[in-house]
């Protein structure tokens, strides 16, 4: 494996605030990284810097081995496909995508013929083969996507900035772009850094993910590890799919929340606190407020509130101590729905050995 | 409002006499221009409906008592000086609006500053530049003091044109440019600069109009040969007769083919879009 892209320390203020903290990730050749954060993260802010679009207050970038400082964004030879598209109104999809082709610095082409070919090919492997003709505004918006994906490739870059590609789309066009991403990628093999607020999005495209937090890198994992093992509360909540309780370290060798208390997951973990105690939802049973508990197992009670069915999985909410929402998902292909009776209280269940706990 | 006949009468009337009071003037000139000559005056009865006085304008009616309009030179200098300084102010203004995109040290100063010109009386302004020129040794011309006096004047507005246009303007189509490996001189010839050309159009017509018929600071800076009004107005002095309405007119159709001619490059230059929209609408 070789060192593609390289961002060491870097840091960027707006305005006195803090955009980018001392961040380092490094990037391999033909790998795909998805960096997962919430919104005001960092994410964007530390692509354009990469980009050239703004300029770090402090840090270093080494693209191939050579430091980008001072290098303008067109001189990098980083592709950068943003949310909005950007792809140039006024002129056609097949002028947009041959647009870097012709009017670039360095080796420009200069044998239309050329162009054509290349254009065509690409427009080809994005499936829009038909469409060269068309006006940017006569197109739908993922096929706004595929051609702002022809038009960064086409110009052969080193690596591919995607700034939340696909929030601009509906679900499922989301989720056929995925796959189409995926299948291009194999096809070129070409190194892409992929920004996206979305956790699904992250964890179903990255080879890594990277999970950004105030402008620092909070975990750096492959997708399995960052999903089963966040490495703090913080992660964790990104991921969206852990119900957390705050308390601290009883005496009885027990997490206590409010006047509730659950064994530690592991003898190590034990004396952790005050902290976080986080539990997935879809390893929470709920059983009658009066069925006893297995041996081993912990649990609260809640009282449900509703239900909300998606298809393979249908998650039920509950209210806990403090008006606190907990989240139970049931995946259908393991388990059958049941019927709760809002108002009325359960209890939800765990085992221990699944729960994980943050100081 | 439909329950408020007053205030709908009220408001009905305010508008016919603003139409009225708008083109009333230009109604009366009109139909004075077609007065019999060369005895005909600019009054009303109209002795004989005739095109005497157009004819007139062109020198195409035996000598008479009345001294031909001076228009001949002075139409072209107006001219090329409307052009000229509506190429400069719009450039000039495209280019400081574009400097304004990025917050710089001083802007809000340099913002007040160039909007000065537009603010000054223009009485004030050309006398001003007539001192300057006279205290430095400068001879007024109307292809020089004049024409300063006219940046001063119209580059503001196309300052401010050009602000707006690139306040809508979005950032990332530059920037995808760039990334592709385009410089980016190249990039707001290919990319920025049609796509503000609508705005570029607005500056130009605005420029040219506020230039053609600019008086006060004419005035005093153009020195020895005369612009268009200041011509017209030196005919006032002696006597009017209507071939001035006649020439009225003939300037205001010329204005009205300005506007088509922006009116047609303004549809062109939007026309892609609209045919889009009504082709979505099909769909």
């Amino acid at each position: 494996m070789t060192t593609i892209l390289d961002v060491k320390n870097v840091t960027k203020l707006y305005d006195g605030e803090v955009a980018l903290d001392g961040l380092s990730v490094e990037l391999q050749v033909n790998e795909y990284l998805s960096l997962l954060g919430p919104s005001g993260s960092g994410k964007s802010t530390l692509l354009r810097v990469i980009a050239g679009f703004e300029m770090s207050d402090a840090g270093d970038i080494h693209l191939a081995g050579e430091s980008v400082a001072g290098v303008p964004a067109h001189k990098r030879g980083i592709g950068f496909v943003s949310q909005g598209f950007a792809l140039f109104p006024h002129i056609s999809v097949f002028d947009n995508v041959a647009f870097g082709l012709r009017h670039r610095e360095d080796d420009p082409v200069r044998d239309e013929g050329d162009v054509a070919r290349r254009v065509n090919e690409m427009l080809d492997l994005v499936g829009l083969a038909d469409l060269g003709d068309r006006g940017i505004n006569q197109i739908s918006g993922g096929q706004k996507q595929r051609v702002a994906l022809a038009r960064t490739l086409v110009a052969d870059p080193k690596i591919i900035l995607l700034d939340e590609p696909l929030g601009a789309l509906d679900a499922n066009l989301r989720a056929r772009m995925r796959i189409e991403l995926r299948r291009i990628r194999q096809q070129l093999g070409i190194t892409f850094m992929h920004v996206t607020g979305n956790e699904q999005e992250a964890l179903a495209m990255g080879d890594r993910v990277a999970v950004l937090d105030n402008g620092r890198l909070a975990q750096v994992a492959d997708p399995d590890t960052v999903y089963n093992q966040p490495a703090s509360a913080r992660v964790a909540r990104f991921l969206n799919c852990y119900n957390m309780f705050e308390g601290r370290a009883g005496d009885d060798k027990q997490f206590c929340v409010g006047d509730a208390s659950f064994p530690y997951p592991s003898p190590q973990d034990a004396s952790i606190g005050p902290g976080t105690y986080c539990v997935r939802f879809d390893k929470i049973r709920v059983a009658p407020a009066t069925a006893a508990p297995r041996p081993g197992e912990a649990g609260v009670r809640a009282t449900f509130i509703t239900s909300e069915y998606s298809g393979p999985s249908i998650t039920y909410f509950f209210e806990g101590q403090g008006n606190k929402v907990l989240e139970v998902e049931y995946h259908l292909s393991h388990r059958q729905p049941e019927e709760f009776s809002p108002g009325s209280e359960y209890s939800l269940l765990w085992s221990p050995g699944d729960a994980l706990v943050y100081s | 409002m439909e329950n408020r006949p007053i205030l709908r009468s009220a408001l009905a009337l305010y508008t016919a006499l603003f139409i009225g009071f708008l083109y009333a003037p230009f109604v009366v000139l009109g139909i004075l221009s077609f007065q019999s000559g060369p005895e005909g005056g600019p009054q009303f009865p109209i002795t004989e409906w005739s095109t005497y006085w157009y004819e007139h304008i062109f020198g195409l009616t035996p000598p008479s008592r009345v001294a031909p309009l001076p228009i001949g030179e002075t139409l072209v200098r107006s001219l090329t000086l409307a052009f000229t300084t509506m190429v400069t102010s719009t450039v000039l203004g495209t280019m400081t609006a574009q400097a304004f995109r990025r917050r710089f040290k001083g802007s809000g100063f340099v913002f007040y500053l160039v909007v000065l010109g537009m603010i000054v009386p223009g009485v004030l302004v050309g006398l001003g530049i007539a001192l300057v020129a006279n205290n430095l040794g400068i001879s007024r011309a109307w292809w020089g003091t004049a024409f300063v006096a006219h940046v001063v004047y119209t580059f503001p507005f196309a300052f401010l044109v050009m602000l707006a246009i690139f306040n809508r303007f979005d950032k990332s189509v530059e920037e995808a440019a760039w990334s592709l490996g385009v410089p980016p001189m190249r990039t707001f010839r290919k990319v920025t600069f049609p796509l503000i050309f609508p705005g570029v159009l607005s500056s130009m017509l605005f420029a040219f109009t506020l230039s053609y018929d600019e008086f006060p600071r004419t005035l005093f800076a153009a020195g020895a040969d005369l612009t268009l009004p200041l011509a017209i107005y030196g005919t006032f002095a002696v006597e009017i007769h209507p071939n001035l309405f006649a020439f009225g007119v003939l300037t205001t159709l010329f204005s009205f083919s300005l506007l088509t001619v922006y009116g047609i490059l303004m549809s062109i230059s939007i026309h892609r879009a609209k045919k889009v929209a009504i082709q979505e609408e099909i769909e």
